[in-house]
């Protein structure tokens, strides 16, 4: 954006140093044209001026010779008074026209040639006249001298029309060049002037788009100004500008705000701020701000300030130097405030503290459940074993049968026990996921239920699963639970036929996932011909201790789907399960694919 | 062996464990010769005699007062004096932590306490007529706790 705007800048530059050379051309050459005007026309006045005295010369050569013919005729003496005066007057003009032509060395060669024929026409005349004044006109002398000075005169007109010509020929050349100079000049004046309206145009052009640029981008900064405004309020922080040559500082309305002042409200400066930091935090401010003086740079700082009203707020700041178009260095800073960030990672720190308390509580359950329950069960169960071998002939049938109920209790207690122990061992822990061959994790589970498979004569299929990132010993207990159910739950006389598939499913077809950052789920069925359930407990058989069924009608602890469920709520997963009474149950989970 | 018997040696804080040790070994009718010490301190005692018989397998519980049984494990596997010793752990719980702990340290097997007089016959008989050498040299830690 910088870069647009100088060469805008400099677009402009040139045009008006183009203009104003293009004016001063114009003034110049108008200049010129009016001198070159006022010269043609001086010349050609010049050239009238030879013309008239050229005239007035032949006029008076004219005047004298009719004067002299005049007194020929006549006698009278009266006549010869112009001849006289003619003299003078043709000295004069001679003077006169040598004094017109002198920058004309072909014109002076002709006058100094007049001016000897007029001499020698003078000289002739005069011995003429003599003649005629003694009456002697008879005379060969005068006959030849009448006529030698009928030839001079001729001589002398020829003359003055060759040079009348000669001037007639310079003003026409004269004439010509002026005619040529001055027909030109106002078409090179108009096309100068189009050339300086189409500059001007194009600048004009040039400087309303600015205009229409800059208004834009006016409009453009208004907004941005308004919703800076806004998301500063939003967001709670504040900005201000250290401008580092002036040493001077901007606080947008907002940090005000912040600080619990109405905008604009004192003098934004750095003592006016420090006056609002907590005692606790003003070293470590100074500090900084010292920092942020030398190395025109402010690193991410955390600080408290107290309000007027007293309420302490964390604040965090940042800022980082901008240089603008002129060279001036400015510190742009952000300053946001923290408090509830603070307060909130406060509470969850506490809750975590108090999550980690209640697990280690619940560690120490664990091993009091493992070893503390089961060594006075384990003692118990020992005793039994040693009464039936020992005192078994001393007892009564009844006492058999009370030991015999000791007994079939303390082995559940026990199977409970283990199985409590094992829920709150399968955890999650990230390590203990591996790429495993699912395929093999099924057969080790279906080999640990090998005796009572081949007891219940149950058939169990699968499809090939692919591998998963999966925790391995927690989806070996998942099909052996899942399994073992299955043939725990087999309705009376029907051997269990247990199909287990795979399908991968899309996210968005399933139901339960609503905000899944996994697109695919492996999908495993494990579909049976048991006694199934009704579909209402669907849910209630994975909570823990939930039995459908009574303990005298099948063994169980209530736990194992629990299990299941947590197993695959490890593994980011669900699991469901569908029941048709006495005609089977499908448990169906899935996985996210990753 | 201490001619043709075999010395036991048991350390067990608990008084009916004890007793159904002894009463096992008494039924067994396996030619032993059986110890007992109440808890850790009085075992390592009674072993760190310099004229002290040493045991050809020593059982150890766990948990037990003041030395617990893998605080024991880690002394005797400290001093070469003891290194013929086999040592069989002997516990209520057979938690992974304490399988992996007590192989870690050098025992030789781990035994989770039967609940049933029988099967503990049957271990204790196991364990006393194991061949140790072809034991020991094979072992690893699937096998290390005795399946019953």
């Amino acid at each position: 954006m910088t870069f647009k705007t100088l060469y805008s800048e400099r677009f402009l530059k040139i045009i008006f140093g183009l203009s104003l050379f293009i004016v001063l051309c114009m003034g110049g050459l108008a200049y010129q044209y009016i001198k070159k005007l006022s010269h043609t026309f001086e010349d050609v006045q010049y050239t009238y001026q030879v013309h008239i005295e050229l005239e007035k010369l032949a006029s008076l050569l004219k005047d004298a010779e009719s004067g002299k013919r005049a007194f020929i005729i006549s006698k009278d003496s009266t006549f010869l008074e112009p001849l006289l005066l003619s003299n003078q007057k043709l000295k004069n003009s001679l003077n006169r026209l040598k004094s017109l032509t002198n920058d004309s060395p072909a014109q002076q060669k002709n006058i100094r040639e007049l001016e000897v024929k007029i001499d020698k026409s003078l000289e002739i005349f005069e011995k003429t006249l003599k003649l005629a004044q003694t009456n002697k006109i008879e005379s060969p002398q005068f006959i030849a001298g009448f006529y030698e000075g009928r030839r001079t005169m001729n001589s002398v007109r020829f003359k003055i029309m060759e040079m009348t010509a000669h001037e007639s020929d310079i003003l026409g050349i004269r004439q010509a060049k002026s005619s040529k100079t001055l027909s030109t000049a106002p078409l090179i004046v108009y096309y100068v002037l189009i050339l300086s309206l189409i500059v001007l145009l194009l600048t004009y052009i040039q400087i309303s788009k600015n205009l229409k640029s800059l208004k834009e981008k006016n409009e453009l900064l208004e907004t941005f100004k308004e919703s800076t405004t806004q998301s500063e309020i939003i967001s709670k922080h504040g900005n201000w500008i250290w401008n580092v040559e002036a040493d001077t500082f901007e606080y947008s309305d907002n940090l005000y705000r912040l600080l619990g002042e109405e905008p604009q409200s004192f003098k934004p400066t750095l003592e006016n701020f420090m006056s609002f930091t907590h005692p606790d935090d003003l070293n470590k401010l100074t500090e900084q701000v010292n920092k942020m003086i030398e190395n025109e740079d402010l690193p991410f700082i955390h600080y408290r300030i107290i309000q007027n009203n007293g309420t302490i707020k964390h604040f965090k700041a940042y800022g980082k130097v901008l240089v603008d178009s002129n060279g001036d260095r400015k510190l742009l800073g952000t300053t946001a405030d923290i408090t509830d960030e603070i307060e909130n990672y406060r509470l969850i720190e506490e809750r975590n503290l108090e999550l980690e308390r209640n697990n280690k509580e619940l560690a120490s359950f664990n091993y009091v459940a493992s070893h503390d329950l089961q060594e006075p069960l384990r003692k118990i169960q020992t005793f039994i074993s040693r009464l039936e071998d020992k005192e078994d002939k001393n007892l009564s049938s009844n006492g058999k049968l009370y030991i015999e109920r000791i007994k079939s209790s303390s082995v559940r207690m026990r199977s409970l026990i283990d199985d409590l122990l094992q829920f709150s061992r399968t955890n999650k822990s990230e390590e203990a996921f591996e790429d495993s061959n699912i395929n093999i994790l099924l057969e080790t589970a279906k080999h640990d239920l090998a005796e009572i498979i081949s007891d219940k004569r149950a058939r169990i299929s699968s499809d090939k699963i692919p591998s998963m990132r999966v925790i391995p010993f927690q989806i070996k207990q998942l099909f052996l639970n899942l399994i073992s159910n299955s043939l725990k739950y087999s309705r009376a006389n029907i051997a269990p036929v247990i199909t287990i598939t795979y399908t991968q499913s899309k996210a968005s077809e399933l139901p339960k996932v609503k905000f899944s950052k996994h697109n695919l789920y492996h999908t495993i069925t494990i579909k049976d011909n048991g006694i199934g359930f009704d579909q209402d407990y669907a849910e209630k058989i994975f909570v823990l201790f939930n039995r459908l069924h009574n303990k005298n009608e099948y063994s169980g602890t209530g736990i194992g789907l629990s299990i299941c469920k947590k197993i695959v709520e490890n593994h980011n997963g669900y699991i469901t399960a569908e029941g048709i009474p006495n005609h089977g149950s499908t448990f169906t989970f899935y996985l996210p694919l990753t | 062996m201490l001619g043709d018997y075999t010395y036991v040696v048991l350390a067990d804080d608990d008084e009916d464990d004890r007793l159904f040790f002894i009463e096992a070994f008494e039924e067994l009718k396996i030619q032993t010769k059986v110890a007992i010490y109440k808890n850790g301190v009085e075992l390592m005692q009674a072993l760190n005699q310099l004229d002290a018989v040493l045991p050809n397998i020593l059982f150890l519980d766990l948990n037990m007062p003041m030395k617990s049984g893998l605080e024991c494990l880690k002394e005797i596997k400290s001093n070469t004096r003891f290194k013929d010793i086999a040592i069989a752990i002997y516990s209520t719980s057979a938690s992974e932590e304490d399988i992996e702990d007590t192989f870690v340290n050098g025992a030789n097997v781990y035994i989770k306490k039967p609940n049933n007089f029988n099967t503990l016959k049957k271990v204790l008989s196991d364990v006393v007529t194991m061949n140790w050498q072809y034991h020991t040299n094979g072992l690893n830690k699937d096998n290390f706790l005795l399946r019953l």
